[in-house]
């Protein structure tokens, strides 16, 4: 009898959490957008910047000598550089505005005699870490044909060894967005949730619904089951786009890490950590306006706050210290350890306690404060 | 038997907390007492803040920390089997207007416990009894004030309650559904169901009921036969007042 009413209640719930028309672009298209535009918009800022893009080249040599074809020719073909083409009537100005290139290098007649040197202009907004790969590659190349070495890297390699470690802390714009804006998302069902709970309070349907036999216990679980199950569809379907989707649109690329079951526990505890928030924000509005404005400005000042607007590894560091106020934070930094550090169960685990903490503190606040009536 | 007894109700809305000021404390209802017979349809009048809707949710379980005692067809705790004898169609329109009339039956049908092969019978015959039928699949949303009023008391009909307490049942309908109500309660009744119905019309009150309980600030000013009373709005004012009652 309990279950079928379980179940009757959280039917209930889900019919009328899919009938109102601004919960699912709330849901599931905002971070869908948020995931795609963002991660678009980070690209390069944050992640390997040299590595994973080409920089735009225009180049131009005066001189057709052995040497400057051979130069030109070694920076045509590698692949840092997209070489493009001045379109007719552009100076360089006009060509970094509006020709789409990022740098233009110029091969003076007089370079095979040694009077001239090469020419480089740098887009004035590009990145200094571009400019510094450019120059770097660019003097290498002129050294290799006016030394006539055939591969310079290669014969400094003897000399100049890397040992730069993984890494562990860049996300890539994808496992940044992907993972931040679901975790965003999951808190907004707190909006939802309070909601429907203050606008049946207010209405007296709920009222009504306790002068039948049914206890305050399994209400609140009719009320509470739906959000959670609707928490884990939400991180679900945003890693299956994160994985097969967005790849294909954006040509970023994402994966699970080495130890994808431990999505599992994460996305748990995640969901019972934004359900309880949802709970909390019922319990302390009295009318759905404020609960509205409570568990929007909350999730958006624990998305500031956690690292999900601004990520985490380029904020100054007493932000990066503030940002363990936030429970997004710790959900974000457990969903990373997953797909960037390869970490174990034991070094989530921390992580997972303060979340389970946290919807234990929601939930028992919200469980005394609450009035049903 | 009596269908409801009451007996020296007193409850306050002020916070317990607040208890050794008791005498400072204004009491919703004050020694209040009421008994229904069973198969009656008994009106429950005051004015606006008298305590009748107190009332009601102290009866359906609703508000507890009273003192006095409240019994229904002999049954002295609130358990799931006294619930079960109880309708209450409240004031508000207390229904899931993004449902549909019969997913809202559905609902508060489980909630009360019917099977499910008797809840879609039940759910069907009050469709139709309240003239609803052919918006059965329709969201709640979409109906008339006339329709939401006959849909909120067919909820509360829906598990064939042995009463059933009425809070201003034809508030903001229409003459058509007012009378396709009054019809309905009146058939109701007389095949045993006991009412106990509050409201504010005087001819409702008048042409349905048998009994009468006036009441005023928390307190009976009046029990007895509306058979005695020859004019309701007369007899109210002189038992309850002519200032008004703004709070």
């Amino acid at each position: 009898m309990i279950f079928r009413k379980l179940k009757e209640l959280m039917r209930k719930e889900l019919l009328i959490l899919l009938r109102d028309r601004q919960t699912i672009p709330l849901l599931f298209i905002m971070p869908l957008a948020l995931i795609f535009f963002l991660s678009l918009a980070l690209q390069g800022v944050y992640a390997d910047k040299v590595t994973e893009q080409q920089i735009a080249l225009v180049l131009e040599s005066a001189e057709r000598t052995p040497k400057s074809l051979q130069l030109e020719k070694k920076i045509a073909g590698n692949k840092l550089v997209r070489r493009i083409s001045r379109p007719p009537g552009y100076d360089n100005d006009r060509l970094f505005e509006y020709g789409g290139a990022q740098a233009v290098v110029f091969i003076p007649e007089g370079f095979a005699g040694g009077t001239r040197p090469v020419e480089i202009r740098f887009d004035p907004v590009l990145d200094a870490g571009y400019k510094v790969a450019l120059r770097s590659l660019i003097i290498g190349l002129a050294a290799e044909v006016v030394l006539g070495v055939d591969d310079i890297e290669t014969t400094m390699a003897n000399f100049v060894v890397e040992r730069t470690t993984k890494n562990r802390n860049f996300p890539s714009p994808l496992q940044q967005s992907v993972p931040g804006w679901s975790i965003f998302a999951m808190f907004f069902i707190a909006i939802p949730m309070s909601i429907a709970f203050l606008r049946e309070k207010n209405d007296g349907t709920l009222p009504r619904l306790f002068t039948y036999p049914v206890s305050p216990n399994l209400v609140a679980l009719g009320k509470v089951i739906p959000y959670y199950l609707i928490n884990l569809l939400q991180i679900g379907l945003m890693l299956i786009c994160g994985i097969y989707l967005m790849p294909q649109i954006t040509g970023l690329s994402f994966n699970l890490g080495e130890h994808p079951i431990h999505l599992v526990p994460v996305t748990i505890v995640v969901a019972a950590a934004s359900t309880g928030f949802g709970v909390l924000s019922a319990a302390l509005a009295r009318t759905p306006e404020q609960s509205s404005t409570l568990a929007a400005t909350g999730a958006v000042l624990m998305g500031v706050f956690g690292g999900i607007m601004v990520p985490h590894v380029v904020m100054p560091l007493i932000m990066k210290k503030l940002a363990m106020i936030s429970p997004m934070y710790w959900a974000h930094q457990a969903y990373l350890d997953i797909f960037l550090r390869e970490a174990s169960f034991g070094s989530i685990l921390p992580k997972l306690i303060i979340l389970t903490i946290f919807a234990f503190f929601c939930f028992y606040i919200a469980g005394r404060r609450i009035k049903w009536m | 038997m009596k269908a409801l007894e009451i007996s020296g109700i007193t409850f306050s809305y002020d916070h317990p907390a607040s208890e050794e000021k008791a005498d400072l404390r204004e009491c919703a209802l004050k020694e209040f007492t009421l008994s229904v017979a069973s198969g009656r349809i008994s009106a429950l009048l005051g004015p606006n803040g008298a305590g009748k809707t107190t009332l009601m949710r102290i009866i359906t379980g609703q508000l507890r920390g009273y003192t006095g005692k409240v019994t229904i067809f002999g049954r002295k705790n609130m358990d799931r089997e006294t619930l079960q004898l109880i309708g209450y169609a409240p004031q508000p329109i207390s229904l899931f207007a993004s449902l549909t009339a019969m997913e809202n039956l559905r609902f508060f049908g489980t909630m009360a416990d019917l099977p499910d092969k008797q809840l879609g019978v039940r759910s069907r015959e009050m469709l139709e009894t309240m003239g609803l039928a052919d918006y059965a699949e329709k969201r709640v949303s979409s109906y008339s004030g006339g329709m939401l009023r006959r849909l909120n008391l067919a909820v509360a009909l829906l598990h064939a309650p042995g009463l059933l307490l009425l809070d201003e049942p034809t508030a903001g309908v229409d003459p058509q559904s007012r009378h396709h109500i009054y019809e309905t309660l009146k058939k109701l009744n007389a095949e045993g169901m006991t009412i106990l119905l509050s409201t504010h019309i005087m001819e409702e009150a008048q042409r349905l009921c048998s009994q009468l309980t006036l009441l005023d600030k928390g307190s009976v000013v009046f029990a007895g036969d509306m058979a005695d009373i020859d004019d309701l709005e007369k007899f109210f004012l002189e038992k309850t007042g002519h200032g008004l009652r703004d709070e």
